[in-house]
């Protein structure tokens, strides 16, 4: 890694703001570093100030309320999550991305903060966040707003978060709790490989919602279905929600054809 | 920066810079040359080392991020000169040929026989996801993890070879 930028690691919240507010865009986040770290090594991120948030105290934690349900810090690593006896029997889905991301060494350094800040068309953990009507709580030095994963995803790589924000909360709502959950992701190998097509599939109390990832510029989240829809109506309406592209990895057919594939089976596995 | 880190038990202080990763420390800083650098972009494994107890990819941590940490390498493994039971058995079972993925599949297979001292062979493959080897096909790394976990009865070596 050949890129300077000089490392911040404030020990207090406050203090982190004032470093994000004060170098602005030329300030990156820095969490688990998995994205971050192969970014700046490729020239693709060059930040002036790389800002740890890890020894702010708290942000490494899970959070419980019964009125929240799971509130999740910038800290969390994927690996947590799945550590977590509650969060994976309150959300199997949750869980079923978590496992599905990547490989060890990368769940234990991961989070799910940064998986989502990171944006990527392939996220895991966003089809089950959209799925699960999770909302990110997002701070500065002056501000505090909140905003539903469905309106965090702007583009590829690109969200809402302005320069000096932080997503500071993801909260996973108490009424999503004890759903049913499935998670079914095509790539080539397991471990090291990016998503050729996700789909994620969430049932409660009748209702069927379905988070789709690598299959538009932004993870998306088809809802409005029942379980009981005609299987072939929903592989329908999901395949009218996507724009797959073709890519490297394989044909926006491929992807559509899939997508297809993936919605029935994940139905299969949530009625 | 000035850091200070235990590595296989031996605390080390060292000025880095900012930008150094972990893996730059254990190998220029600290001569241990056993975490190599493959893909460093997470994907191979071949920089994998334990940090806190967790298994990551050293080329993605900073070195300042492992201040006041704890790491260990695959030069932890052997003892006076004895090389550890898992670097025994990829001996054996010839789980190693150009050597490079092999510090870091060992750490990886150390992270899973703790968290698992039996796993099936289907766990094997979820236990090294993160690690590539070029060379063996895995065959022969599977059928080592099985032979010291005690698991590996004659008459199935060579019948992983269609795993």
């Amino acid at each position: 890694m050949t890129a300077m930028f000089r490392y911040r690691a404030p020990r207090r919240r406050d203090e982190l703001l004032e470093l994000l507010a004060e170098y602005g865009e030329r300030a990156r986040v820095l969490a688990g570093g998995t994205d971050l770290l192969g970014d700046v090594r490729s020239g693709l991120a060059r930040p002036a100030a790389v800002v740890d948030v890890k020894l702010v105290p708290g942000f490494g934690e899970l959070a419980w309320s019964a009125a929240e349900g799971l509130v999740i810090r910038p800290g969390v690593t994927i690996d947590d999550v799945l550590r977590d006896e509650r969060a994976r029997s309150s959300y199997p889905l949750l869980a079923a991305c978590a496992q599905d991301l990547a490989s060890h060494q990368i769940r234990n350094r991961a989070t799910v903060v940064g998986n989502v800040v990171n944006a990527s068309p392939c996220a895991d953990m966003a089809p089950a966040l959209l799925c699960l009507g999770a909302r990110a709580v997002i701070s500065s030095q002056d501000s505090r707003r909140e905003v539903p994963f469905t309106e965090f995803f702007t583009g590829a790589k690109r969200t809402v978060l302005r320069a000096g924000e932080l997503l500071e909360e993801i909260v996973v709502p108490a009424q999503s709790a004890g759903a049913r959950g499935s998670y079914r992701k095509l790539k080539r190998i397991k471990g090291h490989d990016l998503g050729i097509v996700g789909v994620a599939a969430m049932a409660k109390d009748g209702e069927l919602r379905l988070g789709i990832s690598s299959c538009a510029p932004t993870p998306l989240l088809v809802d409005g279905l029942t379980t009981r829809d005609p299987v072939d109506e929903v592989v329908a309406v999901a395949r009218a929600a996507i724009s797959p592209i073709s890519d490297v990895r394989c044909t926006k057919e491929y992807r559509t054809h899939m997508v297809g594939v993936y919605v029935r089976r994940a139905m299969e596995e949530v009625a | 920066m000035q850091i200070s880190v235990t590595v296989n038990g031996q605390v080390c202080q060292r000025d880095v810079e900012d930008h150094w990763t972990l893996l730059r420390l254990l190998r220029d800083g600290l001569g241990l040359t056993g975490s190599k650098e493959g893909c460093g972009a997470g994907e191979c494994g071949a920089c994998t080392v334990e940090l806190n107890g967790r298994t990551v990819n050293s080329c993605l941590v900073l070195a300042v991020e492992a201040d006041g940490g704890s790491v260990r390498t695959v030069e932890g493994e052997a003892e006076q000169g004895r090389l550890s039971r898992i670097q025994e058995a990829f001996a054996r079972h010839h789980a190693v040929q150009c050597g490079f993925c092999t510090g870091g599949m060992v750490m990886s297979v150390r992270d899973l026989l703790q968290r698992n001292p039996q796993p099936t062979v289907r766990e094997i493959q979820e236990g090294i996801e993160g690690n590539f080897c070029r060379c063996t096909g895995y065959a022969q790394i599977i059928e080592a993890v099985l032979d010291v976990s005690g698991q590996l009865d004659d008459s199935s070596v060579g019948d992983l070879r269609h795993v």
